[in-house]
């Protein structure tokens, strides 16, 4: 070992000595650095993945649909300045009664052009080809589904097309960039199983549907730097005496916003996450060190006596930081890339890209070791700055007695209460109260995470219960192709099983207040319905009124309404007519942005005697299957769904993505608590053992003596856990408010009571397992040896 | 042990200092009317009111002191580990009065010898690297193993200062202080830990690098006896120097007594 200098073997016998600690430090920095890397690198290869496949696939920038126009228009629109390509095609909602399944899958079937490629949107096969233009029955299918129903090319595939029940040959199983996410509308959750998106080609669907030469759906692509909102309203102009809906961007597209919201979930989570470890380990670091330089006082001067010079002091204990730095790389880099594979996984199942992997850039590598090491240094850099400063002669002399006070708990006169020992805790804590708040910060920070890791499966299940218990307290929902008569109603609640059934009409609106405007939908509810609930501030029911609207709380403030303003309605179909009702009030929801009025309002409105787009049924738990079947007879039932099924599907998905999340959440968490208590504990006992060996000497027991310290290591944990929970619930709802699409979902942050106890016991827990160690160490307290050494 | 002949040194002596250190008079250190006063917590210490000192090359300078009279801030300003409030301070022809911290780490680093009360030994590291931490840095060092064997513990070369006696640890702390062939060696109560046998043995180590070496030693203790090795003897009281005198003739350190 002849080329290490003197001064290296120092520092090699120091990492063995401080072993302990290096290792909980590293353990801390390589927690952040897996979270950052898992996190940082599922985001990106997820990115990676959108761009790469919207890219090469054409994915459109705008989306419209319409209730016809004749092709020509599409000359029109791609006269429109900055439009790239334009892509008309046919755009139908089917059923699929597939045997075997229990209710009815819901079908989007779309027009492939006579080519085969489309000019946006383009499809991806995974296996078979396009349709044959000399067959009429050829069916390109989602391969989700075809999955799920174990489909493969040549198989035959049941689908109800304008009300006649169709054999189509599948042809080939494809992926597409606006189904990435595929999710039936209205739903809540995916389910492969009954969400289904066909291809044909466009003569077969425009003769089932008599839209020979005409489209009903349009896709463009804008060329860069196109002005999509310009180009949304030049579009809707050119389709508005074509029934056009409405167009939308991509943030209007739901597979796309899924996406970008699920992206903006990782991208806080990975940016807050490891902000939480880096930032405790810069802490610990700097306690580590302080009292490394604390005790080696004598050395840093002796070296300066004999000629080391600041700078090479200050690197001999900056390298203490890369001794802690490539073990804690090497591990969180590994750390990173497993469970960032795992995450991964985990989306695979949810968000169907061509092709994605886990990408592991080396700019992220070096940006999570650099951030990590910097934060490492700055927690160094106070103590090593102090060694390198220390004056050597002033080193020389033992230093003053550490000065205390009496502070505030002796002049309160507690003193007498707790005795000599009670105020050594007390006095100590005193004493430093930087660095007992910021180890009651560490230990918060950790709690918080636990909370941060779980608070999603609170807040969900109390979504599920308001939306499900309070608002909407059907068992079926059942929704038409076209809006129904109202003696539909009065049909279904004849049927045996059914308790009650009420209609629902929803119509496709543009709401506008002053310069503001939204595409929303007017929801059209019985008087003295039950079944759907409309819930107004803290919870209290309330009913539309007869006349004038209410709106979703939500809707209201994008909007800048007030009770009593009038608000601009455009029918977007039909006669397209306008209104300006009274806003009544706001209702509280949990999802979308709707506008309510009476059934009767809409009836006017539109014209007609009051027709209903779905129907909500109440039905006897064991004539559920017979409802449902009798349902599925009905060519104009589009989509039956059941309630508490979509909630278990829900649940059970969150369930598996949360269950991994609270594991890794807990366990990264200990790590930090262990690491703040041990460290504390041996610094601690370091700094304090001559005098508590001295109290040995004096006749105090070794229980007495250990609660002494220990007392001060529970004081940081008990203050730290309310100070976890109120940080917990902060982040959470500083997560909420940053991460998830608050026009789509309004979760409630919530926590629950065992929520913050697991929290809490977590850090008791990890503090208990350092005191007890602290305990065989005191145990072990060699009383002679100690007070002969010269400190 | 040999070579501790009894006769004065020759200065000035072989080519081991700095050129250009060497003042007229073989003067390799000297400093004017120099006071220190510092804070100790809430108090103002006069530790040196006015010391008028010069340290020739080749002597052996004891500064005889109680505790308390500013012996050791003085051999700390002379050291470079500290500044005077005021005064001067002159090694060679370099004034280190104003020195910054680089220069005083230089002088530190290729002209000083320190040896502590408390040895200082790093406690992580052996006998041998305690010494290498010098002979890393220094330009023209002894062998770590040559200067250990100067002061008789060359077997003990690996030990770690836990597995070394006090005495032995001093000597560790003396072969650590000359390995880099100083031009001054500075000794604070270099026996002040010790019992009277294990001094004798540290203090013949002193005497021999004093003699074969040539160095200028200064050392400083509170115990008279010791004064007797030395050329030339400083008491010092109250910051001050409260008498000087020359010894003749040196006693070898082996015939003290106390």
């Amino acid at each position: 070992m002849t080329w290490l200098t003197a001064l290296d073997r120092k520092l090699l016998r120091e990492v063995v000595r401080l072993r302990g600690q290096i290792t909980t430090i590293a353990l801390v920095l390589a927690s952040g650095i897996t979270c950052f890397i898992a996190l940082r690198g599922t985001y990106g290869s997820l990115e990676h993945s959108r761009d790469a496949y919207y890219d090469r696939a054409r994915f459109a920038h705008v989306f419209a649909r319409l209730e016809r126009a004749p092709e020509a228009v599409a000359r029109r629109i791609e006269a429109l300045p900055g439009v790239a390509l334009v892509q008309t095609r046919i755009a139908k909602e089917v059923s699929l009664p597939i045997e075997g399944l229990d209710r009815v899958a819901y079908g989007q079937l779309l027009s492939l052009p006579a080519s085969g490629k489309p000019a946006t949107n383009a499809l991806v096969l995974a296996t078979g080809g396009l349709p044959d233009p000399r067959r009429d029955d050829d069916v390109v299918v989602l391969e989700s589904f075809a999955r799920a129903h174990g489909l493969a090319p040549g198989h035959r595939l049941p689908v109800v097309i304008n009300g006649k029940l169709r054999r189509l040959r599948v042809c080939g199983l494809a992926r597409s960039p606006e189904y990435v996410y595929a999710i039936r509308p209205g739903a809540l959750a995916d389910d492969p199983r009954r969400y289904a998106v066909l291809w044909m080609d466009r003569g077969v669907v425009a003769a089932a549907f008599q839209l020979d030469g005409a489209f009903n759906d349009v896709t463009l692509r804008l060329q860069p730097g196109a002005s999509e909102a310009g180009t949304l309203l030049a579009l809707d102009r050119i389709l508005e005496p074509y029934g056009g809906f409405g167009a939308v961007g991509r943030k209007g597209q739901i597979s796309s916003r899924m996406l970008e919201g699920e992206l903006g979930t990782l991208g806080v989570l990975g940016t807050m996450v490891p902000l939480v470890f880096l930032g405790v380990a810069a802490f610990l670091i700097n306690m580590v060190l302080a009292r490394l330089v604390a005790l080696q006082r004598t050395q840093i001067a002796t070296l300066k006596a004999v000629g080391y010079t600041t700078g090479e002091i200050g690197r001999h204990y900056l390298a203490l930081v890369a001794v802690v730095m490539v073990p804690s790389a090497l591990l969180g880099v590994a750390g990173g890339f497993a469970l960032g594979r795992s995450v991964l996984r985990l989306y695979e199942g949810i968000f169907r890209f061509p092709e994605l992997q886990f990408r592991l850039s080396p700019g992220l590598v070096a940006f999570a070791v650099v951030v990590s090491a910097l934060s490492a240094t700055v927690g160094a850099s106070f103590s090593v700055r102090a060694a390198a400063r220390l004056q050597p002669a002033e080193a020389m002399r033992p230093p003053a007695p550490a000065r205390y006070r009496r502070g505030l708990v002796a002049r309160l006169g507690v003193d007498k209460l707790i005795g000599p020992a009670g105020m050594m805790v007390v006095r100590e804590i005193e004493r430093r109260p930087l660095r007992t708040l910021l180890s009651a910060l560490g230990i918060a920070g950790a709690i918080a995470l636990v909370i941060l890791g779980h608070f999603g499966v609170d807040s969900l299940s109390n979504y599920l219960e308001s939306m499900f218990r309070r608002e909407q307290r059907q068992d079926l929902a059942v929704t038409f192709a076209r809006p129904v008569p109202p003696r539909a109603v009065r049909e279904l609640a004849q049927l045996p099983g059914v308790i009650k059934a009420e209609g629902i009409r929803a119509v496709p609106i543009r709401v506008r207040h002053d310069n503001r405007m939204r595409d929303s939908v007017l929801m059209g509810l019985p008087s003295g319905g039950s079944l759907r609930r409309l819930v107004g501030r803290g919870g209290r029911e309330v009913s539309v009124p007869e006349d004038g609207v209410l709106v979703t709380k939500e809707l209201g403030k994008i909007l800048g309404l007030r009770p009593g303003d009038r608000v601009d309605v455009e029918v977007l179909e039909g006669e397209r007519p306008r209104i300006r009702p009274a806003v009544a009030g706001f209702v509280d929801e949990t999802v979308g942005l709707q506008l309510y009025a009476r059934a009767g309002t809409i009836a006017r409105l539109e014209g007609d005697a009051g027709a209903v787009s779905s129907i909500l049924l109440s039905v006897d738990r064991s004539a559920l299957a017979s409802v449902e079947r009798w349902l599925r007879q009905s060519p104009r039932v589009v989509d039956i769904s059941e309630v508490s099924a979509d909630v278990q599907r829900l649940r059970d998905m969150n369930q598996a993505a949360m269950d991994i999340w609270t594991a890794v959440s807990i366990t990264l968490a200990a790590c930090v608590i262990f690491g703040v208590v041990y460290n504390n504990a041996r610094i601690a006992l370091a700094l304090r053992s001559r005098e508590l060996a001295s109290l040995r000497v004096l006749g105090m027991s070794r229980r007495e003596i250990s609660s002494i310290l220990i007392a001060g290591l529970a004081f940081e944990v008990l203050l730290a856990v309310p100070l976890g929970l109120v940080l917990g619930r902060a982040w959470a709802e500083l997560f909420f408010s940053r991460a998830v699409d608050q026009e789509t979902f309004r979760f409630q942050v919530l926590v629950e009571g065992r929520t913050y106890l697991m929290a809490a016991l977590t850090a008791v827990l990890a503090g208990t397992v350092s005191a007890l160690w602290v305990r065989r160490s005191l145990d072990r307290l060699d009383l002679i040896d100690v007070l002969k050494t010269r400190e | 042990m040999t070579g501790f002949d009894d006769h004065r040194p020759q200065p000035p002596a072989e080519p081991a200092a700095p050129p250009g250190a060497r003042l007229a008079h073989g003067e390799v250190l000297a400093c004017r009317r120099l006071r220190k006063i510092y804070r100790m917590g809430e108090v103002d210490v006069r530790a040196l009111d006015g010391v008028d000192l010069s340290l020739h090359a080749g002597e052996l300078l004891v500064l005889l002191g109680a505790s308390g009279s500013g012996k050791s801030t003085l051999l700390n300003i002379l050291g470079g580990l500290d500044v005077p409030t005021s005064g001067e301070v002159r090694f060679g022809d370099q004034d280190l009065t104003d020195a910054g911290d680089d220069t005083l780490t230089e002088y530190r680093r290729h002209s000083v010898g320190f040896v502590f009360q408390f040895y200082n030994l790093i406690p992580s590291l052996t006998a041998r690297e305690n010494v290498a931490l010098v002979t890393d840095i220094a330009e023209d060092p002894l062998d770590p193993d040559d200067a250990l064997a100067m002061v008789g513990l060359g077997e003990r070369r690996h030990h770690f200062p836990a597995q070394l006696s006090g005495g032995e640890q001093q000597r560790v702390s003396i072969a650590r202080a000359i390995a880099k062939r100083p031009p001054i060696l500075l000794c604070d109560e270099p026996t002040g830990a010790l019992d009277f046998r294990t001094g004798i043995v540290v203090l013949e180590a002193i005497e021999r690098i004093n003699r074969e070496l040539g160095t200028a030693t200064a050392l400083i203790t509170h115990n008279a006896p010791i004064a007797e090795m030395a050329d030339r003897v400083l008491t010092m009281g109250d910051g001050r120097i409260q008498s000087e005198r020359a010894v003749t003739p040196r006693r070898p350190a082996r015939d003290l007594r106390w």
